[in-house]
């Protein structure tokens, strides 16, 4: 399979999509909404690049389309660069303070204020956060509505009670539009502003800190293909279990020798 | 299954032997057939009730944020009640031409409410359709299921005016 | 006295047909139990006509009938049908043997119809059609050129036969081609036909049918037969009619696609707003199964196809093929990106076609006829006809079924019968809102419909809504109506569509409202390329069609709104308002009678006036005024 990308020809096998080839490839092609782990959704647009099969040529999005023959394919023409301009400018509108989108803007030109928008909604509607917790969290996100009005929500707009606090949301959003705050022994998930779940952080027996949420683990262990939940001490945040394992092959080791213990504050 | 918060202490407002009855015995237990049961859960309570909707997540083993966003994706489902009258406006080109937006509007102002809501007092629900295949006699109004063809906003009102007086 | 149609004994209603040689015989019993001059009733009930009471004249015939009893040696057939097509003329009916047509009937005209027409075989002038402009009177349906100009393939059976009873649709011809079909042909025989009929999508892509299911039945896996019923654009009815008047033509062409893939189970998708169509195809499915046409063991042999009906729950974008299959398996309908196509991995991942109604309406008379007689009709590129439905300004608002290639001029003025009002026709609106407008002046009038010829002038013929405009439609608010259409209805999920499609739909309603900017046209088209270029679906791709083409077509207007903040048609609501001219005003009151908001004032023969603080733009003076004396200023 022969394809040529910006006149190079590049590395690529059977069924890869032009974005996996392009990366290999040291290529660049924009993204907002694609993330490698997740089934690409195509929903922003901004991956378009022009695709010519023999005398075919079309636009199609890079993140999931599969490349089965020979294929050339332009990633940077002054019309995809015209396209994913107005592409930002128009995301700008309803999202003017994203660093990702300044970013964009620089590269292509746009100006971020073409289309003053009324309120900041702190979401580019990529999608990702409900994908994410669709995948691996407990399917608290979805996405609402229909057209305009599509928003990122919880089932009746309500504090969701499957949350398992793995905050994959928080780290995958290219906003920053999600947080969690742990304070008062419980883990808040803030979206854009409002409260999408509670989840009780445990104490930790050894220290008394609160930390990692309590959940029903049998639910993310069968997702993960793991049939038994792993036998494992829950009352003890990490790094006393740490101590804990230390202090325990320390005296296993030295137990032949006098050796005083160290004191748990002086720990490395 | 979590309960929902709100209705935990409160009267069942749905009838579970009924909502069985359509999940089970109409549509089989199908997960493909979810919206025309939510279509038949509608007909019967006049809306989606959030009781029936999450018993209907227990039995087809559907997380509840499917259910919601097939319930917030299709323009037919209502989440509140609808009012007792429902007063269909066809916006179809057809109609439009034949002025039907100035109807809507007309309505909207004379009840108050914006297309697509009830009025406080549940009497009346507006809603717009995107065609409904009667273009031959539009603007076509559809009242508690009757069609009106060429309506006017003369009869609108009087529609209206005869409701409030009952 | 016999009855106009009775059942021989030996043709038991539920009994199955138990081979395809049998249906030949079956229906020959049919058609020998009636008479073919007895008389016989038909009227029209489409959802067009029963919205004027067309089922109060169907029990007001039924009725007058049973009360005619010893007048009558033989008892008239009064029976319900489909869409006859004539929807401006409704409630109507047709009678044989005589061949009448007979329009705008009230319950109360019921008795009179019997006696005088059906008994004494007098035709009563009241009920005739008489062609605009003229002052005779045509009495029988071949006379009138509505009808008599049309070609009807898919429509033949609409209009002619009661819906509800399969009897009456075998005997005019029903299922003959699926018994050929089973008879004898491989399913690459039928599949080979399908490719020689040239016959190519009616939902508006045009994909050569043929092609399509050879690609399916190809693939591996489970095949399913899909029927987009889903028909969204609005001012489009044509397969509704087919659905409520002749549903099975559909259930015969998606058994005949299903043998060729080797399917065995379809589903219909049928939009809600359709409870008709629900209705029809419900029976024809359970008659159908009854008589072994359908389901298990179809005409004794070992095809079986069960098809069953989901339908839609408010959402145009479900009219998309993989949003339609999304939404088949109970899920939100948001199109997916078709790198894949769905005859390899559709509904449940599997191989699945699907076709539009009128598609597969089409497939009975091609397996019966032959590929190469489809082709006769039409032309190279679009073989055989299309159903288009006529709507707008203009006289004989209805269905239209024409070959491929006949020019808009015939479609418009020929069948229907010109602009009312004697205004001037000013454009032709077709593909709905993924179409264009066809600017009348000049060369257009004669461009003949078809796949290819619209879509080089940037409209496309699509599905087959077709509006007539005339010189009172502002261009301007056409293009704003259907990209708020397409706001409403998009899914969402895309930047284009739905962010680039608000900011059009925002620039257009300034410019209606008199708030138009230089620039505005130019940040239209570019937003249009845009959206058109990079978004997920066809409802996206297409949507700026109607902005495009009337900016292409129609500039001045769009200037003259944004430059002069004047709308030459009159009406864009904020940039005129209405005046009687008081020369003309006789005083006749109609305009007071009915203005809703009761801002017109007037004595009785004196001219009358409008009180524009009151007064909500809604056009009823405007359009009852007989005496031409309401100006828009």
């Amino acid at each position: 399979m022969k394809i040529i990308m910006d006149g190079k020809e590049v590395a690529a096998e059977r069924g890869q999509t032009i974005v996996e080839v392009a990366r290999r490839n040291g290529v660049y092609i924009p993204t907002l909404c694609h993330v490698p782990a997740l089934e690409p959704a195509a929903m922003c647009r901004l991956c378009t690049v022009e695709l010519v099969e023999g005398r075919r040529s079309r636009l199609v999005t890079a993140c999931n389309y599969p490349l089965r023959g020979d294929a050339e394919i332009h990633t940077d023409t002054p019309m995809l660069r015209q396209n994913r301009k107005v592409l930002i400018e128009l995301l700008a509108s309803r999202c003017p303070n994203s660093e990702v989108l300044k970013g964009l803007a620089e590269r292509y030109g746009a100006d971020l204020n073409r289309f003053p928008g009324e309120e900041d909604r702190q979401c580019i509607m990529c999608g990702l956060c409900a994908r994410v917790c669709e995948r691996v969290g407990g399917n608290v996100l979805a996405l609402c509505g229909r057209g305009v009005e599509i928003r990122v929500d919880t089932s009746f707009g309500r504090l969701s009670p499957t949350c398992i606090g793995c905050a994959s949301c928080v780290r995958i959003c290219p906003v920053n539009a999600i947080r969690i705050e742990d304070v008062d022994g419980e883990r808040r998930v803030i979206v854009r502003g409002k409260e999408a779940s509670r989840v009780p952080l445990r104490t930790c027996s050894g220290c008394g800190v609160h930390f990692g949420p309590v959940i029903d683990l049998n639910p993310v262990m069968e997702r993960a293909g793991e049939s038994r939940v792993p036998a494992f001490n829950v009352s003890v945040c990490p790094a006393c279990s740490r101590r804990n394992l230390a202090r325990r092959l320390a005296e296993r080791h030295f137990e032949q020798r006098e050796v005083e213990p160290r004191d748990a504050g002086e720990e490395g | 299954m979590p309960e929902p918060e709100a209705t935990c202490c409160q009267e069942p407002e749905v009838d579970f032997v009924v909502l069985d009855r359509i999940i089970r015995d109409e549509f089989g237990g199908r997960r493909e057939a979810m919206i025309m049961m939510m279509q038949t859960i509608q007909r019967r309570y006049r809306y989606l009730p959030e009781q029936a909707l999450y018993y209907l997540s227990q039995v087809l083993d559907v997380p509840i944020t499917k259910i919601y966003e097939v319930a917030t994706f299709y323009a037919s489902f209502s989440l509140v009640p609808k009012g007792k009258h429902l007063l269909h406006v066809c916006t179809g080109t057809a109609c439009h031409l034949k002025g039907s937006g100035g109807m809507v509007r007309h309505v909207a102002g004379k009840l108050g409410i914006e297309p697509g809501k009830t009025t406080p007092d549940m009497k009346f629900t507006l809603e717009t359709v995107n065609c409904l295949g009667a273009c031959a006699v539009s603007p076509v109004v559809v009242f508690d299921d009757k069609y009106y063809p060429q309506a006017t906003v003369g009869q609108l009102n009087e529609f209206i005016e005869k409701v409030n007086a009952e | 006295m016999t009855t106009a149609s009775s059942t021989a004994p030996d043709l038991a209603w539920t009994k199955k047909i138990s081979s395809p040689q049998e249906l030949a015989p079956y229906r020959q019993a049919l058609i020998e139990s009636t008479d073919p001059d007895a008389p016989r009733i038909r009227v029209c009930c489409g959802t067009g006509c029963k919205a004027v009471g067309s089922l109060d004249v169907l029990e007001a015939m039924k009725t007058a009938v049973a009360a005619a009893g010893v007048d009558v040696h033989v008892m008239p057939e009064v029976k319900r049908t489909g869409c006859h097509g004539f929807c401006s003329r409704g409630p109507l009916l047709t009678l044989e043997p005589q061949g009448l047509f007979y329009q705008r009937v009230k319950p109360e005209d019921a008795a009179d119809i019997i006696r005088k027409t059906v008994i004494a075989g007098e035709v009563i002038p009241r009920f005739l059609y008489k062609p605009p402009g003229s002052k005779e009177t045509i009495a029988k349906v071949s006379d009138i050129p509505f009808f008599a100009k049309q070609t009807k393939l898919v429509l033949k059976r609409v209009g002619r036969i009661d819906p509800f009873d399969i009897r009456d649709a075998i005997a005019h011809g029903a299922y003959e081609g699926l018994a050929k079909v089973l008879a004898g042909m491989t399913p690459q025989q039928v599949i080979e036909e399908i490719k020689i009929s040239r016959l190519r999508g009616r939902g508006g892509a045009g994909f050569p049918t043929g092609i399509k299911w050879e690609s399916c039945a190809g693939q591996p896996g489970r095949h399913y037969v899909i029927c987009n019923g889903d028909e969204g654009d609005p001012g489009a009815f044509m397969d509704a009619s087919v659905m409520e008047g002749d549903p099975h033509a559909v259930l015969e062409g998606m058994a005949i696609a299903a043998y060729a893939m080797g399917s065995d189970r379809g589903f219909l998708y049928v939009r809600m707003e359709y409870p008709l169509a629900v209705q029809t195809l419900a029976a024809a499915i359970r008659q159908a199964e009854d008589l072994g046409l359908i389901g298990q063991n179809i005409l004794g042999t070992d095809f079986s196809f069960r098809t069953s009906i989901s339908t839609g729950a408010g959402a145009f974008v479900c009219g998309e093929s993989s949003a339609l299959m999304s939404s088949l398996e109970g899920k939100v309908g948001r199109p997916r990106a078709k790198y894949i196509r769905s005859t390899e991995k559709g509904f449940r991942d599997s191989p699945s076609n699907l076709n539009n109604v009128e598609t597969y309406a089409n497939v009975p008379g091609i397996i019966l006829h032959g590929g190469q007689w489809y082709t006769t009709f039409g032309t190279e590129r679009s073989a055989g006809t299309k159903v288009f439905s006529l709507t707008g300004n203009v006289h004989n608002v209805g269905l239209v079924e024409v070959p491929m290639g006949t020019s808009l001029r015939e479609i418009v003025f020929g069948i229907g019968g010109g602009i009312p009002n004697k205004k001037q026709l000013k454009a032709v609106q077709t593909g709905g809102p993924s179409g264009g407008c066809i600017p009348i002046p000049g060369k257009f009038i004669d461009i003949n419909v078809g796949f290819g010829k619209l879509a080089e002038i940037g409209s496309m013929m699509g599905s087959g809504g077709m509006i007539v405009m005339d010189e009172n439609t502002c261009m301007v608010e056409i293009s704003r109506y259907f990209i708020n259409f397409l706001v409403e209805e998009s899914c969402g999920q895309c930047t284009p569509c739905r962010e680039g499609l608000t900011r059009m739909r925002e620039t257009l309603t300034r410019i209606t409202q008199g708030e138009g900017r230089e620039g505005d046209i130019e940040l239209l088209e570019e937003i249009g390329q845009f959206t058109n270029s990079f978004s997920l679906c066809g409802l996206g791709t297409s949507a700026a069609n109607p902005v495009l083409s009337t900016i292409r077509y129609f500039r001045e207007e769009y200037d003259t709104h944004i430059r002069n903040k004047k709308c030459p048609a009159g009406v864009c609501k904020p940039l005129y308002y209405y005046e009687i001219d008081p020369e003309k005003c006789t005083g006749c009151g109609v305009c007071r009678k009915r203005c809703p908001a009761e801002a017109i004032a007037g004595e009785k023969k004196k001219p009358h006036t409008i009180h524009q603080e009151l007064c909500i733009k809604c056009m009823e003076c405007y359009r009852n005024c007989k005496f031409d004396s309401i100006r828009i200023m």
